[in-house]
Order: structure tokens, then C-alpha cells, then sequence
């Protein structure tokens, strides 16, 4: 029997030193098709090269859509139903995955190739102990159940969990998000596989555990020799932990190097593109710019004849729409798909050409407008005969924003910044405290929450749900103009007037939410909020479910909002680089209380209160060449 | 090529749906023309031709085409003239307990508190009663006639629409749109029938439709045990009844009935089974992204 932790089948290669040893995975040409016979068939992915070296850890990059899990897929074997790989080849090691038999691949994958998934609380069965997940994997890599508890519990602390024994016998609801991250990278690596593919380890996590996480795979990484395949979004994340870099766009490999050249000098029109639509945290405050429009989806693919990319950039010539540019290598360790790769500067002359807001703190007026007093909220537990202690949400907030002030409330999950937000909107009522809108505390009755909605408006997090999905937009944007009260000609026209404030064709009128994309029903959220032209808006985590680039797009949106509707924005975030990007001033929360409030500036760059700090260090820095802490440790 | 397919290939239910409501419209059409299609009176006695056969077997006659029973009155025109109280039944029993259900259902739902948890108990205390026994206590109560009858049935029946349309409601409350309707500035009474009726109506439907059949066995189950419409109507129910005193010698007019309050109730069911299968967005959005 193999005993764990030492090399197991397939590992007679050289060890691995440099990059002349032979890759240990390998896609050459690799195109994936949908569609049945009869149709013209879609190609998902399309020509992928890529190279995995022992030892090392591959970025694959790219925004939703772009085909990133599509290659896990192929891997996994677990192409959706309709797909299926067209041409290529897939190497791992010295076999061609394409080439074996459904059983042969299958019995490679949790042994030699491990997947860490993107939702861990949703991988672990909530009917299993962790302790029964182990062992239900150990059995099939052929360990009696005394070796597994033992091996179990090793790679539990392994994975820096304090209590390994504890958790054991835990189930996957009763740990945190992170923990059962842990678990799960805990169960990839008890193998001692080869291959690691992480499909976005970290997008559900916050961001300290975020940073737990990945310092703790890079980790193990290392002490194995592990390779793996980190397909993630995050540009600045991928240069910080990856050694090699692809940057996917529809199906497509555009450029491909190692993560810090390519992160310092992107060539590829996208990936220049990806740069100037993240908002930065350190150095300068710079406008954003995005392309237009979005990634196409499937369904465009076929009348997309040349490069990808070209109808959304801002260097493309008549050549660019003619044929599909290859992947070339440019000499330098990096590959490029691009026809023009001198003609690419940034592609970003600012859409918009307003002022830093961060020094704009000081043109406001001095009477606010909304204070909040002393507010906390208690959620209390159980039935009404329950005793039980209440949970508190937020615990004595006071502060308050001035009229067109842009504040920034930030914190983790838990830390009661929604509950906030929903205070305030009047979506719950606060257990004590009060909330004064011009000065007047704002009661409960119906005088007043209309007093309360006509200033105050809330933009949800996910439109998806906050937009009833039988209206139509032009019912949507004008849902605050109530029936009777305005002629159809009037709600047309001011459902008109907002599509064009907020950036949105017209004909979207008459569609309903589920026939746009995400980008255009977060602006109708927001151009619904805006309709009666409110003097506060509260934005909870408006841009969290989006694409950069269409997070650029509704920042930058907000932004010009503020100088045509003169409002307020209280803009509540996971995000600190959003915050900064927009607030002028801002509110850490945690654990429902603000621990620290300032000027946006002051407060990111010289952080008083120890959670401020931790939430500082947890960024991924834009300037590379300084030490990333979860790494440094 | 393609849109050949789509133009003969069937949405998933719709088969269900138009067998289902095609029956049921025959039932109707059956009621509304009785006095012409019967070719007797349902209660016409003749003593002297009583217990025949239908008429393709022996000693059948064709003035009684589905035989006689034991009083010598025609089972065809007695069956034609059943399907009228079994057509009002089946149409007001539905829209009314859709009514009041729903009504109460969205109420206790949107209003939430004290008003939802008293409603819930009730519902709860309702329906541990056994749904025939209540009504028959009803109708006991009552007096016999088809208002009494449409009455009782609504009165018991009303919890079931009223327990599911409220959870669904519940599921809706959870979706931030009502809370934007909110603070978009709408009425409540706004956002109960511009936001929350649309929601629940695909689940309202189906259970209308199966509502249908329901209430035809409950009316045939009163009748059967004679506390239903007022003596002399005839009715699918009575002739029940009717048929099992002389169900060794004479079993037509008993499997006749039967075979109507079958397929009557069977309709209901696929009407209401293809409707949910046709209005279930998560049904449907499976089957595209099969397709």
C-alpha cells in the first residue's frame, strides 16, 4: 500500500528545478464546441495554450463569461451536456486526458488532479461529519479507517485549524466560510496530488480570510511541489501568488507571461483594459476607464469573425474584424493574440472628467442631512415567551452625512453594515436610537415614510431580486411615480430621461429583467432609486456581483449622477478601492460597531484601530513589488 | 427546419391541458344543453321497463340508451342531468374557495405578526378536522340545496389554497422587490395585487383547476349519503346510491356514474398537473437549458 505523503503513482519524472523540465500539464489547441449537429456549432473555447510547469502556479484570469471553469470542466470531465472538446490536446504528464477512458480519467481525479471549488459551503454534504468526508475519501485512495483518522487529523492541522479534533466531528454548517475552505483544501492536498485546480478559492470569502487562504495554499503549494491552477478574477491577486499568468477573454487566451511581467506591462488591449477599470487602493487617485459594452455571451460567438475583442476596443482597425489574430509567441517568455501589439497604449482616456472626489470634502454644507443618533439594533432570537439574548446587529452608530456628501461604510460580512443601511432606508426599525432627516427625527407614520422615501432611496445589492421580474423597465424606472398620479406621455417621458442619465439604450424600455445583462439591470436599479430625484441614496454592495469592467462603468455612472442630480451617496462595501474611489469619507464597521470614521484618505493611510489595519493588509497592494502580508508570514 | 420542429413540438403540459380542459368543457356544454340532449325526464318513473341493460346488450331498449334503474327512470337522461350540479359545483366551489383563500392567504402572508400567526393556528385546528366529516356536519347543519352544498364545500376547502399561497407569499416577501416597491412609495393594497398576486397567480391556477375535481367527489360523497341537493335533482352522487341496492342484478346505472365522476375528476387533475408543469418558471427554465 502507498503510504500518504509520499510521492504516489505517476511522479518517476526528474525533480523539478526550472522551467526546462518537462510541463506537467499541457493544453495545446484546445477547443471546446456547443451545439448539436444540426446548428452551427459555438466554439466556447478556442485554440488554448496553455502550459503548467511542476512546482508552479498558473493564473487564469479572466470575467465571467470568459470561459475560466470551462477548462476545470474539461479536466474534471464534467463537460455540461452539448459540449464537447472539438480539437486539441490536454497532457498530464505523460497521458493525454482526452485520450483515456472515462474510468482511467475518473480514477486520476481526487488522486493525482484535486479540485478546491469556488462555494465551500455549499461542497461539504451538510448530512456528513467532516471527520466522514475524510474518510468516505481516504477509502478510495485505499486507507483503512484507523491510518485515515490519523491522516485526517494531520492534514487538518496542516491547514492551520487549531482544533483538528473538534472539527472532525463537526458538520459544514457549524464552521465559517474559511473553515470549511480549509477542509477542502485539507482534502485536496491529502493525496498529494500533482495537479491542484482552485476555481476561484476565495470569491465567497471576505477579504482577511481571503487572505488566510491563499497564503495558506500558496503554502502548501510549495512544500509539495504541487502545481496549480488558480483560475480566479482578480488581476492584482493572480500577480501576487501566481508564477505564470493566462488572461482569458471569450473563450480565448489573449496573452499569457509571467504574472509580474504581464501585470507591469500588460500588451493586450484587454488586459490593459482589466487595469484601467480596477479601482486603485494605494498611490493616486486615478478615473477609471472601461470599454463599453461586455463580454459577448455564447450566442454571439458566431457572428464574432475576427479577434474577440475588437468590437469593444479602442484600437481596433478593419484588420482586426477580418480573421481570428493567433497566439503568438513574442520571444520573451510571453504570448500575445493581438495584430497590432505596438499600436496598444492604455486604452483609457478617462470617460469622465471629474474631480478626485476624495478632496471634495471640504466644498459642503455644514447642516446635514441625515444624522443618525445612537442607533443600535438588537434581533432578537426565538419566539416571544424566548429569553434568549438577542443578536445586535449595530450598536450605537451615530454620525451623519452632509447633503451631496459621498460616504463609504465598510466592513466584513457580519459587521452590520447592511443592517445599517436598511435602518436608515426605514426597512427596520432601530430598538433605540433615533435617525433625523433636515433635523426632524423621522417617525413611524405614513406622513413620515413618505417624507422618509421622497428623500431617502435604497438601491439593492442584487438586482436580479430586488426587480420584479414580470415588469417591464419602462414599469421599473417609473415604479416610484405611483398610478394615476402622472399621464402615460409623462412616465414615458421621465422613463426616458433616466435610461439616457444612467446610460441605457432605449430600447430597453420594454424589456424585462431576465432579457439583460447584469451591468443594465443594476442601472435600472439605479435608475429606478433615482426617479423622484432623492437627496440620499444608499447603494448596499451595488457592484459585488458585477465584472470590473462593469463595475468601472456603474462607478463611474455614480459618480456623474452626483454632479447632474446633486445627491448624497452613502455607499455601503466589502470593497475598500470602491470606497475610495467614490467616498470622501468613510465608516469602518465591525461587529456592529464603527470602530473608525474620517476622511477616506486619512483613514486607509494612516489607520488607527487595529481591524482597520487588518482590512488594510488583506489588499493585494497594486504596487507589486512590495510584500503582500497573508504572504509575508 | 428548425421552426418546423418548434410549430409541432408541444410545450411540456400542454398535452395534459388540452385533454383535460377539452373533457371538461364537453361536461359543461353537456350541462348547459341537458333539457335538449336527455331524451327523457331524469325523474319520468316507468315501473313497467325497470332494471334494463343498456341497449346493445339483450333485452336492451333504444328509448334507454344506458338501460333503466330500479324505479324505470332513464340513466342517460339522469346522467346528462347530473353534470349540471356536478358543472356548477365544479366552476363556483373553485372560484370561491380561490377567493376566500387567497384573499386571507396573501393577507396573513403581507401582514405577517399576530394577524398570521392566528390564521396559521386556524388553518392548523381546520384541517385536522377530516375534510368529508366536516362538511357532512355542515351540511347537517344546513339545510340541503346546492347554495348550502357550494357553502359548505368552500368553507372547508378554503385552508388548503390558504396554507400553500401563504408560504409562497412568504418566499416572496423574502425578495428585495417588495421592499423596493416599499420604498418606491406603493400602497400596500399596490404591492399585494401589483407585486404579489402576479407571483403566486401560477400556483393559484393549479390549484384551481385541481380544486375542480375535488369538489365533484366532495358533492358526489354528500349526495351518496343524501345531505346534498334538495331531493329530485338528480345528481352523479344519488345515483350512486341508487345503483348499490341493485348493483348484483343491475350495475349499469352504479358503473356509469362512476365512470362520469372518473373522468370528470381525472380531467380536473391533468388540467391542473399540465397548467403547473406550463406556469413553473424552474420547470420551464429546465427545459431550455436542455433544449
Amino acid at each position: 500500500m502507498t503510504t500518504l505523503l509520499s510521492p504516489l503513482a505517476l511522479q518517476d519524472f526528474a525533480p523539478h528545478d526550472d522551467a526546462a523540465s518537462p510541463p506537467l500539464f499541457e493544453a495545446r489547441g484546445l477547443t471546446v464546441q456547443a451545439g448539436s449537429l444540426h446548428e452551427r456549432p459555438v466554439q466556447v473555447l478556442r485554440d488554448v495554450n496553455l502550459t503548467l510547469r511542476r512546482g508552479q502556479v498558473l493564473g487564469l484570469i479572466g470575467e465571467s463569461g470568459a470561459g475560466k471553469s470551462m477548462l476545470g470542466r474539461v479536466i474534471a470531465d464534467q463537460l455540461p451536456d452539448g459540449f464537447r472538446v472539438a480539437s486539441g490536446s490536454l497532457r498530464f504528464g505523460a497521458t493525454d486526458l482526452l485520450a483515456l477512458s472515462k474510468r482511467k480519467h475518473r480514477s486520476l481525479l481526487g488522486r493525482e488532479i484535486a479540485f478546491i471549488p469556488q462555494e465551500p459551503m455549499m461542497a461539504l454534504n451538510p448530512a456528513m461529519t467532516i471527520g466522514a468526508h475524510f474518510r468516505e475519501h481516504l477509502r478510495r485512495l485505499g486507507l483503512s479507517a484507523g491510518q485515515g483518522r490519523k491522516a485526517a487529523l494531520a492534514a487538518l492541522a496542516d491547514v492551520r485549524i487549531e482544533a483538528p479534533e473538534t472539527v472532525y466531528d463537526q458538520y459544514g454548517f457549524q464552521l465559517s466560510g474559511g473553515m470549511c475552505q480549509r477542509v477542502l483544501i485539507a482534502l485536496a492536498f491529502i493525496s498529494n496530488p500533482d495537479l491542484v485546480i482552485a476555481d476561484e478559492p476565495t470569491a465567497s470569502l471576505d477579504v482577511t480570510t481571503q487572505g488566510h487562504i491563499v497564503s495558506l495554499l500558496r503554502a502548501l503549494q510549495k512544500r509539495h511541489g504541487t502545481a496549480v491552477l488558480f483560475i480566479t478574477h482578480q488581476l492584482r491577486l493572480a500577480a501576487q501568488i501566481c508564477d505564470q499568468v493566462a488572461v482569458l477573454y471569450a473563450g480565448e487566451v489573449v496573452e499569457e507571461g509571467p504574472a509580474r511581467e504581464l501585470f507591469l506591462h500588460a500588451r493586450h488591449p484587454y488586459t490593459c483594459a482589466l487595469h484601467a477599470a480596477m479601482p486603485n487602493f494605494d498611490g493616486e487617485w486615478r478615473a477609471l476607464a472601461s470599454p463599453s459594452g461586455q463580454m459577448p455571451g455564447l450566442p454571439e460567438y458566431p457572428m464574432l469573425t475576427g479577434c474577440r475583442f475588437a468590437p469593444r476596443c479602442a484600437s481596433a482597425i478593419d484588420a482586426c474584424l477580418a480573421e481570428p489574430p493567433v497566439l503568438a509567441d513574442c520571444g520573451d517568455a510571453r504570448a500575445l493574440r493581438c495584430i497590432r501589439p505596438g499600436a496598444v497604449a492604455r486604452n483609457a482616456e478617462a470617460e469622465n472628467a471629474e474631480t478626485n472626489p476624495l478632496s471634495q470634502s471640504k466644498q459642503l454644507a455644514a447642516a446635514p442631512l441625515l444624522k443618525v443618533d445612537n442607533v443600535t439594533k438588537i434581533f432578537r432570537r426565538g419566539g416571544w415567551l424566548s429569553r434568549a439574548p438577542g443578536q445586535t446587529a449595530v450598536s450605537s452608530a451615530s454620525f451623519s452625512v452632509a447633503p451631496g456628501e459621498f460616504v463609504g461604510v465598510v466592513g466584513e460580512s457580519g459587521s452590520g453594515k447592511s443592517t445599517l443601511g436598511r435602518l436608515i432606508m426605514g426597512l427596520e426599525e432601530p430598538s433605540t436610537g433615533r435617525i433625523l432627516l433636515d433635523d426632524k427625527p423621522l417617525g413611524g407614520d405614513e406622513a413620515e415614510w413618505r417624507r422618509r422615501i421622497a428623500s431617502i432611496q435604497f438601491v439593492f445589492q442584487d438586482p436580479r431580486a430586488a426587480l420584479n421580474p414580470r415588469r417591464s423597465t419602462l414599469q421599473l424606472v417609473t415604479q416610484p411615480l405611483q398610478p394615476g398620479q402622472v399621464s402615460r406621455q409623462q412616465r414615458r417621458a421621465q422613463a426616458e430621461h433616466m435610461l439616457r442619465s444612467t446610460g441605457l439604450p432605449l430600447d430597453t424600455l420594454t424589456k424585462i429583467s431576465s432579457q439583460m445583462s447584469g451591468g443594465q439591470r443594476q442601472r435600472v436599479n439605479i435608475a429606478r432609486a433615482l426617479c423622484n430625484t432623492p437627496r440620499l441614496l444608499i447603494a448596499d454592495e451595488i457592484t459585488s456581483g458585477l465584472d470590473v469592467s462593469v463595475q468601472a462603468q456603474i462607478l463611474n455612472l455614480l459618480l456623474r449622477l452626483r454632479s447632474e442630480f446633486d445627491i448624497a451617496l452613502l455607499m455601503i462595501s466589502h470593497d475598500l478601492a470602491v470606497v475610495r474611489y467614490l467616498c470622501s469619507r468613510v465608516l469602518v464597521m465591525w461587529k456592529g460597531v464603527i470602530v473608525e470614521s474620517g476622511e477616506t484618505e486619512a483613514v486607509f493611510s494612516r489607520p488607527q484601530h487595529p481591524y482597520t489595519r487588518e482590512l488594510i493588509a488583506a489588499l493585494p497592494p497594486e504596487d507589486i513589488s512590495k510584500r503582500w502580508a497573508p504572504l509575508a508570514t | 427546419m428548425k421552426e418546423h420542429k418548434a410549430r409541432h413540438q408541444l410545450r411540456l403540459g400542454e398535452g395534459r391541458v388540452i385533454v383535460g380542459a377539452t373533457f371538461l368543457l364537453i361536461v359543461v356544454a353537456v350541462a348547459v344543453c341537458a333539457p335538449w340532449l336527455a331524451p327523457h325526464d331524469p325523474n319520468e318513473q316507468d315501473l313497467l321497463q325497470i332494471l334494463l341493460p343498456p341497449a346493445w346488450l339483450d333485452g336492451g331498449d333504444w328509448a334507454y340508451p344506458l338501460g333503466t334503474d330500479s324505479l324505470g327512470r332513464d340513466v342517460f337522461s339522469r346522467l346528462i342531468y347530473g353534470a349540471r350540479v356536478a358543472a356548477i359545483v365544479g366552476t363556483v366551489v373553485p372560484v370561491g374557495t380561490c377567493l376566500v383563500g387567497a384573499t386571507i392567504a396573501i393577507l396573513s402572508g403581507y401582514l405577517g405578526g399576530i394577524f398570521d400567526k392566528s390564521i396559521s393556528r386556524l388553518v392548523d385546528i381546520w384541517m385536522s378536522f377530516p375534510a368529508v366529516v366536516l362538511s357532512l356536519v355542515l351540511m347537517v347543519g344546513l339545510s340541503p340545496g346546492l347554495r348550502n352544498v357550494i357553502l359548505a364545500t368552500i368553507l372547508v376547502d378554503w385552508t388548503r389554497f390558504c396554507r400553500i399561497i401563504r408560504s409562497s407569499v412568504i418566499g416572496l416577501m423574502k425578495l428585495e422587490y417588495i421592499s423596493a416597491a416599499r420604498i418606491a412609495g406603493a400602497s400596500h393594497v399596490g404591492i399585494m395585487t401589483r407585486d404579489l398576486v402576479p407571483g403566486v397567480l401560477p400556483i393559484i391556477i393549479t390549484l384551481t383547476s385541481v380544486e375542480i375535481g375535488i369538489a365533484v367527489i366532495v358533492e358526489s360523497v354528500l349526495s351518496f349519503v343524501g345531505v346534498s341537493v334538495e331531493p329530485g335533482i338528480p345528481t352523479w352522487g344519488v345515483m350512486i346510491a341508487d345503483g348499490l341496492a341493485t348493483v348484483f342484478q343491475a350495475p349499469w346505472s352504479l358503473i356509469f356514474s362512476v365512470s362520469a365522476i372518473v373522468l370528470t375528476v381525472l380531467s380536473a387533475n391533468m388540467l391542473g398537473d399540465g397548467l403547473r408543469l406550463m406556469l413553473d418558471p424552474r420547470v420551464s427554465e429546465r427545459r431550455r437549458i436542455e433544449a
